[in-house]
């Protein structure tokens, strides 16, 4: 018996590369339409890695409008801003100045961000031969911008986006790596289950795909080499897989207190159910391939949400496409599923987005709650060739018609950072 | 009804010491770490001082020489703090008398909270040579940068290597989060562990704060916006003129009472309740009225379920920059009214920790209470006529509880305000 206060998710916002907005993200991964191409953002054309799913046709000055705002914004600020305006529109319900003091906002945002540009800057003044001299700060005519030192804060998105929706109440942004969006949303939950708000505006946004971000996924050998055929470079689960792509974008979803919810009448994705989080104290880069860790965030998560893995008809697996990451993940679904293993639908949608790194937990738990609400699991595309090592019942070849009682999402950080949380079907809720 | 939750362990590292008792030594005698800056040549620098943490072996901190490869120096100083709270609770030994499925269950039910700066100017620095070398040709950085950049780099530079670190460890397997959230994400890491053991997420966890702000182009650019003072942090004082960063880390292990009971454990003090509240007013700017702190106090006291009255002393942020600290007098007394208990604060001592420095002064505002003192402000002079009266003095005072509020402020807005008793045994 779960007396724990229910939570309902009441409006979806994304922007990714697969799609600018939740519904076009969503008919794109139903579809198993691949968001991966060559970079275009930047030159990366002498990168052993120059492929990437990028957001694309983003026209920030036209989804955004105010020219200060986006001043204060970086690229992936921006993905922010419109996700988030996207899900408080679907909602139907914003702060106001009298209720601004109730909603939270929580937030997995990526790591300290300097644009690449800003970067050339201060190595311009101070290391011409690569060598830091601070004192090439101090130059006359060095150009100090306090707006981009304002953008590179580690808050300075959680600042930007309260300001701009006039958020009040408890905010906080955190960063577990790729499980980030993921503890976002789980961090949601509880300050609304503790009373703390009425409303959370709870999601994540990211960008790595720059030329310091990418230098720091090939170095670490963590992505996916296949320039020539970018479609098909993330493969979860396949025998061939062979890394991960990175990807950039942001999620968005309204959570409220399910009867304040049906009480205004709000449409309901799905009940936020349960979370689980839990660190696998292993190795920084690698999955324990027992599962250990990953398992028990999964049982706590059930656990909250007061089901048994009987329940769980879909799951949403964090799914890189690296060798390890993918077999661990199965292990770990193997232990906690039992004999119910088979009758979960698993599909990774980093098949089609890459990886979205701090947004990826809060776009999969979008995924979800569109997954419950439509009654589709999304196809794991890309997919030919099976891998023993990963024996779970993956959608391929095309989305699955399934009414879905209770969805679980997983998110698995570098460093062993584990969430797990689980959505559940609102006609199952009393 | 929530169960009781209470401290078991503490620690710190800051310029001013690397024990707590220590550093509370240095703040009841007066003495402060703000000195010149050591770690480069800042003679030519409008601001030239800082609380650095220096002349300390980075195997102090950590004795592992080969993960001082993995992680950088704010890392170091969260690992040290970390391992000094749990260490002094006494959990490792009581863990090492448990039968081996008991121990499967201490762990998975043992959580780690951080708070962390999320990244320095500095680690990018690592990119300099390859860039200077292409020219700002692209094509040739993304050529040649593997020749120059360690290829570890992105797990040096992890938000979240201390959460992770202090896992690996200690086998803390538990409820995690590590908090980017500026100066409030050591005090949140606090709040969020204490609610989680509230919930029964956890039966004890770690919350560390560490951060490491004393570098060339984060000084500069705080500089430039006015935020600094070039000599102290003279925090309510009429001629105070910003603040002055320190670095370091602090912990403390929270525990709920009936576990840390149940093995004798020394108590050394008790969680009573937190606040958060936003201004939702940008990066920099604060509100003079001082709406964000006073909700986050009002908060907390709820939490709490104790009324104003009832608080013994409060350590502000009184971070020493003229908004700020006219600002946050303004939140005590729509709170408190006419009649605030005594008020102190420590960044003179310390410096400004950014990240750090709520669960440092909390750390601190456990000893006072222990210690039934409310240190002094050496630096404080003239009190700002704008901000009197009110209860603040170079010279100690004694507190009316043994309840300490701390109030910790951020950029973006952010207040959180948190509770702690020391019960007076």
């Amino acid at each position: 018996m779960n007396h724990r206060k229910k939570i309902a998710i009441t409006g979806i916002g994304m922007v990714t590369p697969v799609g600018n907005d939740a519904r076009t993200t969503w008919a794109s991964l139903q579809a198993g339409r691949s968001g991966i191409a060559t970079i275009r953002y930047f030159d990366a054309s002498g990168f052993p890695v120059r492929i990437g799913a990028e957001v694309k046709g983003f026209d920030a000055a036209a989804v955004i409008g105010n020219p200060k705002l986006l001043k204060n914004a970086t690229r992936s600020h921006r993905f922010a801003l419109a996700a988030a305006e996207e899900a408080l529109t679907d909602a139907g319900i914003r702060p106001t100045a009298t209720d601004g003091h109730r909603w939270g906002f929580c937030v997995g945002a990526g790591m300290m961000g300097v644009d690449f540009r800003e970067l050339e800057i201060v190595q311009k003044a101070c290391a011409p031969d690569g060598e830091f001299n601070p004192d090439g700060l101090l130059f006359p005519d060095f150009p100090a911008d306090p707006i981009a030192f304002c953008r590179s804060q580690t808050n300075a998105g959680l600042a930007l986006l309260t300001r701009h929706f006039g958020i009040q109440g408890y905010a906080t942004a955190v960063h577990t790596a790729c499980a980030s969006g993921g503890q976002a949303l789980g961090t949601a939950l509880k300050v609304l289950r503790r009373g703390q708000a009425d409303y959370v505006l709870a999601g994540g946004f990211d960008s790595m795909l720059n030329p310091t971000g990418l230098s720091a996924f090939c170095l670490l050998g963590a992505l996916s080499t296949d320039n020539d055929a970018p479609e098909r470079a993330s493969r979860p689960f396949d025998a061939t897989r062979n890394g991960f792509v990175l990807g950039e974008g942001a999620a968005f979803l309204v959570l409220e207190n399910w009867d304040a919810a049906r009480a205004r009448g709000a449409k309901i994705y799905a009940e936020l159910a349960g979370d689980g989080n839990s660190l696998s104290c292993y190795r920084i880069t690698d999955s324990p391939p027992d599962g250990d860790g990953p398992i028990q965030a999964m049982r706590q998560a059930l656990a909250d949400a007061g089901l048994t893995p009987e329940s769980v008809d879909y799951v949403n697996a964090h799914g890189t496409s690296t060798l390890m990451n993918d077999r661990s993940k199965c292990a770990a679904l193997r232990a906690v599923m039992g004999a119910h293993l088979g009758n979960a639908s698993v599909s990774s949608t980093k098949s089609c987005m890459g990886h979205l790194i701090a947004a990826a937990g809060a776009v999969e738990a979008a995924v979800c709650a569109l997954a419950i609400r439509d009654g589709i699991a999304p196809v794991n595309a890309h997919y030919a060739q099976p891998d023993p090592e990963c024996d779970v019942n993956l959608v391929l070849g095309k989305s699955r018609p399934l009414r879905i009682r209770a969805a679980l999402s997983n998110s698995l950080g570098f460093g062993g950072s584990n969430s797990c949380l689980v959505f559940r079907n609102p006609e199952d809720v009393q | 009804m929530n169960p009781k939750i209470v401290f078991t362990g503490l620690g710190a590292v800051c310029g001013a010491g690397l024990k707590v008792d220590a550093i509370w030594d240095g703040i009841v005698n007066g003495r402060s770490a703000i000195k010149a800056i050591s770690s480069w040549d800042a003679g030519r620098w409008p601001v030239r001082v800082a609380a650095e943490v220096t002349g300390v072996d980075n195997r102090t901190l950590v004795e592992d020489r080969k993960l001082h490869k993995m992680i950088s120096r704010t890392d170091l100083f969260g690992l040290y703090a970390a391992h000094c709270a749990i260490e002094q609770s006494g959990l490792l030994a009581h863990r090492e008398s448990l039968a081996p499925d008991a121990v499967v269950r201490f762990n998975d039910r043992s959580g780690v909270f951080a708070g962390s700066g999320g990244g320095n100017f500095v680690c990018n620095y690592d990119f300099f040579p390859a860039m200077a070398a292409s020219g700002g040709d692209l094509k040739k950085f993304g050529e040649t940068f593997s020749d120059s950049v360690n290829p570890m780099w992105l797990l040096r530079n992890l938000p979240n290597n201390v959460l992770c670190h202090v896992g690996i460890r200690h086998h803390f397997k538990g409820a995690n989060a590590c908090i980017t959230n500026h100066c409030v994400g050591g005090v949140l890491a606090v709040a969020e562990a204490a609610s989680a053991l509230r919930a029964g997420e956890a039966d004890r966890a770690v919350a560390v704060g560490h951060d490491a702000t004393i570098e060339a182009e984060t000084l500069f650019h705080y500089q430039r916006l006015g935020l600094l003072s070039p000599e102290t942090i003279r925090s309510f004082d009429r001629d105070r003129d910003g603040t002055v960063f320190g670095e370091g880390a602090a912990a403390v292990m929270l525990e709920t009472a009936a576990d840390a009971q149940a093995r004798n454990a020394t108590i050394l003090g008790e969680f009573l309740g937190s606040g958060c509240a936003s201004e939702a007013t940008g990066v920099l700017r604060v509100r003079p009225d001082g709406d964000g702190p006073a909700r986050a106090i009002k908060l907390a006291l709820a939490d709490a379920g104790i009324s104003p009255a009832q608080v013994g002393l409060i350590v502000a942020h009184a971070n020493g920059t003229p908004a700020s600290d006219a600002s946050e007098t303004q939140a005590i007394r729509r709170v408190f009214g006419d009649n605030p208990p005594p008020i102190t604060g420590f960044k003179w001592a310390y410096g400004h920790l950014i990240a750090v420095s709520g669960i440092m002064d909390l750390v601190f505002a456990l000893m006072a209470l222990r210690h039934k003192i409310v240190p002094g402000i050496p630096t404080l002079k003239t009190l700002d006529p704008a901000l009197a009266p009110l209860p603040v003095s170079a010279a100690p005072q004694t507190p009316r509880s043994d309840i300490a509020l701390v109030i910790c402020r951020g950029f973006g807005g952010m207040n959180v305000a948190l509770l702690v008793r020391v019960p007076s045994s």
